[in-house]
């Protein structure tokens, strides 16, 4: 039985960062699509390591841009 | 597939500038209201936020952006932090309320939320496909 996990992180400014781990599927681009449509364009989105090596990794937290809020 | 990324949030969805408004105590009004300005002058809000005196401060759609965009006379401003605060803390809300009802509609249970130290909301929803 899969787990689907999604670690948000919300910044003081309102930026959010978003992780999917684990197996992904079909559940994640869905909660994800849902929430991207309320909340505004993504401006990064990198496949994690674990993606390519098939193993757990882990994300360096500094992989996003810093465009504040206007 | 994994992916990480990053969303600058826009106000975008009705029902969560209505809740984070609420969670940082204000009033929201429903439907079109007047919000004050400079000698009695008014603009028409779709979202306004009631105080004693009348509606200081609402938010207006803007159809080009797809978002709500906060209407007021800063010369008016009387809320106890300026207004890129008051901004940046109502954003922030509005992401969560955002992120807490999308994960709702689509079977995931929050299995942790915190308050990080620089002022970040953590948040980790999971659901379990069997």
């Amino acid at each position: 039985m899969p787990q689907h996990t999604i670690s948000f992180r919300i910044r003081p400014d309102g930026r959010v960062e978003e992780l999917v781990s684990g197996i992904s599927g079909a559940g994640c681009e869905q909660l994800t699509e849902r929430i991207e449509a309320r909340l505004g364009n993504v401006q990064q989105r990198q496949p994690t390591a674990e993606a390519y090596q098939g193993q757990a990794a882990t994300v360096n937290p500094e992989q996003t841009l810093s465009t504040p809020v206007t | 597939m994994s992916h990480f990324s990053t969303v600058k949030t826009e106000l975008r969805d009705r029902e969560a500038l209505v809740a984070a408004l609420r969670d940082l105590g204000h009033n929201p009004s429903d439907g079109e209201q007047p919000v004050r300005g400079y000698r009695g002058q008014t603009v028409l809000a779709d979202l306004a936020v009631a105080s004693p005196e009348g509606s200081e401060l609402g938010f207006r759609w803007n159809p080009t952006s797809g978002s709500y965009e906060l209407v007021t006379d800063l010369d008016l401003w009387k809320q106890p932090i300026p207004v890129e605060r008051f901004l940046a803390k109502l954003t922030q809300q509005y992401a969560l309320r955002s992120i807490l009802a999308a994960s709702l509609e689509e079977g995931f249970q929050v299995t942790e939320q915190r308050q990080a130290t620089d002022g970040s909301i953590e948040l980790v929803v999971s659901r379990w496909d069997g």
